[in-house]
């Protein structure tokens, strides 16, 4: 049964009950059937699990899902409210998604840096998005994808 | 997905709860950002029965400057310290190594406190607290205690602090921000990867040593300071000469093993490369900040 | 050695342009960059790979794995683990109902070991529970009481006679021959020789989705859900395994989080152990297996050693070569014969070379087995016969460019087994081009200036082919249906998987392109073995290729069918009817038009057949394996990679600055598609040179996650990556398309080392280049 949490979760309210050895990852996948978070190495190491807790990137396969509890998260999901991001645009027409499986962590980050920074230099990009692995693209066409967005000036992002 | 096995949770919001915690529960184990811990008993090779998460604690966490230290929580995240105007301005050699660890993910969970008390060898904090010379305040249930960094390694994995005590705060003496510091590490890639060799060097010259210390990371059981070649190159002239000689007894200082990341061998002869880099770094004045 | 069935197609370009009507740059879909309408779902996250499919009856199993490298099994306690709440079921061999047996080519690999334990993380038993937790304390439980064998870990210790026998038959699995002309005869022409031993290591594939299969029992039959490169092999193997007829089987292949080959070899491993489980416990069972395990169990890029001799004259003519291949193929044969095939037929690179003597093995030990990874074979040898290249030109004074172009492969001449080569060969032009993005003559004098303090540049460059499809004489064919919808959409279905690449985006393209409709018309259906016909694997990057000439076949059957439709509507003769952007219509007046979606109502309506059964069968020839000698493939990709590098002296670093990749692939269906599998296969090639190797201690995997397999990050591919890309078509397939998925990982590592050697004068031949082993090897150079 375990204990309720609440927390915000893509501009939703929710309420789940968790158990203390379960993490974010887990309870966002199993529980809430949000399977856009991947599950890679388990160990942060290849940032597929990355989300938006209060608003700043974390690695789900490492947070517990207690820690969650009165917090706002963002997952994949939840980042094309009405519209799609810029990111994800650019990652459409630059051909930055080869197999997908490393895409919702690297659009994550790619959202959080173009928050923080709205004209990042190639190098700031490849620093911030250097707990991503990605084995298909060779990353050409992300940085480019991102690069591309971080031109255009984005209210919205 | 692969679960984690089960364990009782506490989230104390004071410290002294924290402390009470661990004094009543003999098998509790202290985790704060998680980002060691969580991979340790997804693997098995650690499984506590009981939980007290510290990240939490407010009072763990700051940066702040007062009474001539520059004071962290221990819980204060890597971004944190990364982001500290205090610390980029007084002395940014922690900020360089937070900055080499990790990713921001990382960075954003893991604490400065948590990769002190996991006690890798290779810990990326642990160098540039050697050469600032910082000061641990650790708390037990009979009141605190305050220790300088290089005493509270002993060896992988462990530490001097006692089962039902926590690591509470960094003190870093201000006086340190005169000096110019750099950090250097290397990895088998460019980034997010656990140092072969990590060095930190503080130091002030202009024409000769006036003082200087060098610590590294990842050569030894524990991070070491290089003692003799910081006692042969103080006092001596900056030359290209003498800092290749003194970093040759660097060599002598280390003591790496060899495993997956690399040879005892190389890292030998890495530690002098680096040290050797991270000196004319910092004479040169080229110091990366954020 | 008998004749195999000789197939002409004639496909090529020139038909389909007679066929369409139209010029190829009228075509408004192939040859030309499309966003991936994959992506979409991709970077909104709801695509679902297989893990993402879990409900909540579904149980799992875990894999109970042996601790020894080489052992005989005593004996395998179960009851404790049945004890534990939530276990259901705890699988050994004897509970096979089928054939213990999962060897590819060869029968030595029991899908469960019964008797012996060849390499540490075998599966033994699968432990099946209501949850994933219990299943994990259930495989904790299980006891396995073992006998140890002497275990023997290096491929040349297995090749003595007192080696311990991973195999009763002894430890070499098999062996391979190439014998052209008078070797002897060919050095003794040569005025430069060069000898040298090359060793290349085990990479593994690291794909960040780890191998899944859910299995769920269905009527008297069971369907497999899984990431797989080839949903027909793995029915085949759930029948072999399972006893049931594959009439009963139903394979789905879900969207891949990457395969490089790895998932052509697991995906049959994992679902059948899916399958049993489900069959005993008559529930749906997942077994996803952790990325550890993916990095203990999984195969891996054979590690080599290859003696490598070539000769050539002054004026730079390759006479002859001489090569001595072993590749360690673990302890399993798996795809080896097919690797080491590969390897032999490709031994002398791109190149023209009169004689050859050319001996290859293939070792056991006892080590996880080796199996299929993208180039499969070809950087291996490639890493050895492309740095003999640099060094005859080296040693006569030949710009290395210059010295390959005088020896490339072109029309009409013949390759090492003697295949003769006579069309779409394009690796002379695509040397040429790269060199000439590259600025390859001014950097190669240029970067000579990068010569003093600690760092230093040096510019390397290397050319592969790569053979797409089955070698030798294994017939390949592919297939695929065409149905279309009475509101003149199209279903199209296809077994080549979806890894990432994008073969099938290629083949709606085709499709597309054919019937001149737009592509958001052609919907493709998830690959499914009760309801797709059988492409095959998608593997050998032939999944275009053979894919979408099986695509073509089908898209054409139905454009003649719509065209005798329409001449019937229209009243317009059939050669003057039109097919165009989703109507048809007659040429001598265009008024006199018809939707496609009435088109569509009416095939049914006049009872013409609206479903087309699509098929290809790939030109086959003689090869004699006797002497090596024959047809090794139907076609091959050329390519060639130019890099920069920069490497410090003092820490041996390499870093890769700027890279140029091209090659020849025949017919381009898309450019952006394969600009993003040339960037890819890059990036995983610098790893392969610069980084990556799985090392062991006894036996025991100790680098099994990404903390210490050092893959590249974002940091650490160059800033400056370009891609050419030629088109010398080919005759036989759709367009005049050949593959391009493996290509350009194969020259990355020789390039590399060539680069890295023009910078320092100092060559490695033993990958990786680490910084570690660089320094020293720098430092051994400088004495």
């Amino acid at each position: 049964m375990g204990k309720k949490i609440s927390f915000i979760l893509n501009g939703v309210k929710r309420e789940v009950y968790v158990e203390p050895n379960e993490l974010l990852l887990n309870v966002l996948r199993e529980k809430m059937g949000l399977t856009g978070t991947k599950y890679g190495c388990g160990i942060g190491e290849c940032g597929a699990c990355t989300v938006l807790l209060n608003g700043n990137p974390v690695l789900s396969c490492l947070t517990l899902a207690m820690d969650v509890d009165g917090k706002e998260l963002v997952t994949i999901e939840g980042l094309a409210q009405e519209e799609l991001q810029i990111i994800q645009r650019t990652f459409l027409e630059e051909g930055a998604v080869q197999c997908g499986f490393c895409t919702p962590g690297i659009i994550i980050m790619a959202k959080s840096l173009l928050k923080n920074k709205t004209n990042p230099t190639e190098e700031e990009i490849r620093e911030y998005l250097k707990g991503n692995l990605c084995r298909c693209t060779g990353y050409v066409n992300i940085v480019k994808s991102i690069k591309r967005a971080a031109g255009k000036a984005c209210k919205k992002c | 997905m692969k679960l984690i096995p089960p364990f009782t949770y506490y989230k104390p919001e004071t410290i002294e709860e924290a402390i009470s915690l661990l004094d009543e529960f003999k098998e509790a184990k202290v985790i704060a950002g998680g980002t060691d811990l969580i991979p340790l008993i997804r693997d098995g090779k650690y499984t506590p029965q009981k939980m007290v998460d510290i990240s939490f604690i407010d009072e763990l966490n700051f940066v702040r400057e007062e009474g001539g230290y520059i004071k962290i929580g221990a819980a204060t995240t890597h971004s944190d310290i990364l982001n500290s105007k205090i610390l980029n301005e007084k002395t940014n050699v922690l900020v360089q190594a937070v900055k080499n660890l990790g990713s921001p993910q990382i960075r954003n969970l893991g604490t400065i406190g948590g990769n002190l008390c996991n006690a890798s060898p290779a810990a990326d904090t642990a160098p540039p607290l050697l050469v600032l010379e910082a000061e641990l305040l650790i708390q037990g249930s009979k009141g605190e205690r305050r220790i300088p960094v290089k005493d509270f390694f002993l060896g992988p994995g462990k530490t001097i602090l006692k089962r039902n005590e926590i690591l509470r705060e960094i003190h870093i003496p201000s006086e340190v921000g005169k000096m110019k510091g750099v950090f250097l590490k290397l990895g088998r890639r460019e980034a997010h990867t656990l140092s072969i060799v990590c060095t930190a060097v503080l130091l002030k010259a202009d024409t000769e040593f006036e003082d200087i210390r060098i610590a590294l990371g990842a050569v030894a059981p524990i991070p070491i300071r290089a003692k003799e070649t910081e006692s042969y190159l103080r006092g001596k002239e900056v030359t290209e000469k003498k800092i290749d000689e003194g970093t040759e007894i660097v060599k002598k200082e280390v003591k790496p093993i060899t495993d997956v990341r690399g040879t005892k061998e190389y890292r030998t002869e890495m530690s002098k490369v680096f040290v050797k880099r991270a000196i004319n770094k910092a004479l040169k004045g080229e110091v990366e900040c954020k | 050695m008998t004749e195999t069935r000789e197939v002409t197609a004639e496909r090529g370009p020139f038909f389909f342009k007679r066929e369409l009507g139209k010029e190829e740059g009228e075509y408004k879909l192939v040859g030309r960059e499309i966003e991936r309408p994959d992506a979409f779902s991709k970077i909104m996250g709801l695509t679902k790979f297989t893990a993402d499919r879990l409900t909540e009856d579904v149980c799992f199993g875990k894999i109970v794995r042996s601790k020894y490298p080489h052992a005989l099994i005593k004996r395998v306690i179960v009851d404790e683990a049945l004890q534990i709440k939530g276990v259901l079921a705890v699988i050994t061999a004897k509970d096979v109902p089928g054939e213990n047996q999962i060897g590819y080519a060869i029968p030595d690999q029991p899908l469960l070991a019964d008797k012996k334990v060849r390499y540490i993380g075998e599966p033994i038993a699968i432990v099946v529970a209501e949850n994933e937790y219990a299943a994990e304390k259930g495989v904790e439980a299980v006891k396995v009481e073992y006998d140890p064998l002497p275990a023997v870990f290096d491929p040349l210790e297995a090749l003595k006679p007192e080696a311990p026998k991973v195999h009763e038959k002894g430890n070499v699995a098999l062996t391979t021959i190439i014998r052209k002309g008078d070797v002897e005869k060919g050095f003794k022409e040569a005025d430069v020789v060069v000898e040298n031993i090359y060793y290349t290591q085990r990479q593994e594939h690291a794909y960040l989705e780890p191998e899944a299969a859910i299995a769920y029992p269905e009527g008297d039959g069971i369907r497999v859900v899984l990431c797989t490169q080839s949903p027909f092999l793995v029915r085949e193997f759930v029948s072999r395994v399972t006893g049931y007829s594959q009439s009963k089987i139903k394979v789905i292949g879900a969207p891949a989080g990457g395969a490089f080959g790895g998932k052509d070899d697991m995906g049959p491993m994992v679902a059948s152990k899916a399958a049993l489980a489900a069959i005993i416990t008559k529930k749906p069972v997942a077994i996803i297996l952790d990325k550890e395990e993916t990095f203990v169990a999984s195969n891996k890029r054979h590690p080599a050693i290859i003696r490598y001799k070539s000769g050539a004259t002054k004026d730079g003519k390759l006479t002859a070569v001489e090569i001595e291949i072993i590749y360690e193929t673990g302890a399993y044969a798996n795809r080896s014969p097919f690797v080491l095939w590969r390897a032999t037929v490709h031994s002398a690179g791109p190149y023209v070379v009169p004689n050859a003597k050319v001996d290859g093995k293939s070792v056991y030990t006892n080590k996880v087995f080796s199996g299929s990874f993208r180039g499969f074979g070809d950087p291996q040898i490639h890493f050895a016969a492309e740095q003999q290249m640099d060094e005859l030109a080296e040693k006569l004074g030949i710009d290395p460019v210059e010295f390959r172009l005088r020896n490339v492969l072109k029309e009409g001449t013949r390759t090492v087994c003697n295949q003769l080569l006579e069309e779409s060969v394009g690796m002379e032009e695509t040397l040429k081009k790269v060199a000439e993005a590259a600025n390859w003559k001014k950097k190669r004098e240029e970067l000579k200036k990068y010569r003093k303090g600690s760092k230093v540049r040096g510019i390397g460059v290397a050319c592969a082919y790569h053979g797409i499809s089955t070698s030798r004489g294994v017939p390949d064919w592919s297939a695929a249906a065409v149905l279309l919808n009475e509101d003149g959409t199209i279903t199209y279905r296809s077994t080549i998987t979806r890894l990432g690449q994008g073969s099938l985006i290629g083949h709606a393209k085709i499709v597309a392109e054919i019937l001149d409709i737009p592509l958001e018309w052609v919907h493709i259906e998830e690959p499914d073995t009760s309801a797709s016909p059988n492409a095959r694997p998608t593997h050998g990057s032939r999944g275009l290729m053979t894919g979408g000439t099986a695509a073509a076949d089908a898209a054409l059957k139905l454009r003649r069918t719509l065209i005798k439709l329409a001449s019937e509507l229209l009243n317009c003769d059939e050669k003057n009817v039109k097919l165009e952007n989703g109507k048809a219509f007659c040429a001598l007046d265009p008024s006199n038009k018809i939707e496609f979606s009435e088109l569509a109502k009416e095939t049914y309506q006049r009872g013409y057949q609206p479903a087309y059964y699509g098929f290809y069968f790939v030109p086959r020839r003689y090869f004699d394996p006797e002497t090596g000698l024959g047809v090794a493939y139907c076609v091959y990709t050329y390519i060639a990679n130019i890099v920069e590098v920069e490497v410090d002296k003092e820490t041996g670093e390499v870093k890769v600055l700027e890279a140029y990749t091209g090659a020849d692939v025949g017919k381009a269906i898309d450019p952006g598609l394969i600009e993003g599998q040339m960037q890819g296969a890059l990036a995983q090639g610098i790893g392969y040179a610069i980084s990556e190797e799985v090392a062991f201690n006894d036996g025991k995997i100790i680098n099994p996650n990404y903390t210490d397999y050092i893959i590249p990050t974002v940091k650490d591919v160059p800033r400056k990556v370009k891609v050419v890309i030629i088109e010398k078509p080919y005759s036989s397939t759709a367009f005049g398309a050949k593959g391009v998925a493996e290509a350009a990982l194969i020259p990355t590592a020789p390039a590399i080392a060539n680069a890295v050697a023009h910078a320092t004068g100092v060559r490695v031949r033993n990958l990786p280049l680490t910084k570690e082993k660089v320094c020293f090897k720098l430092k051994e150079g400088k004495k």
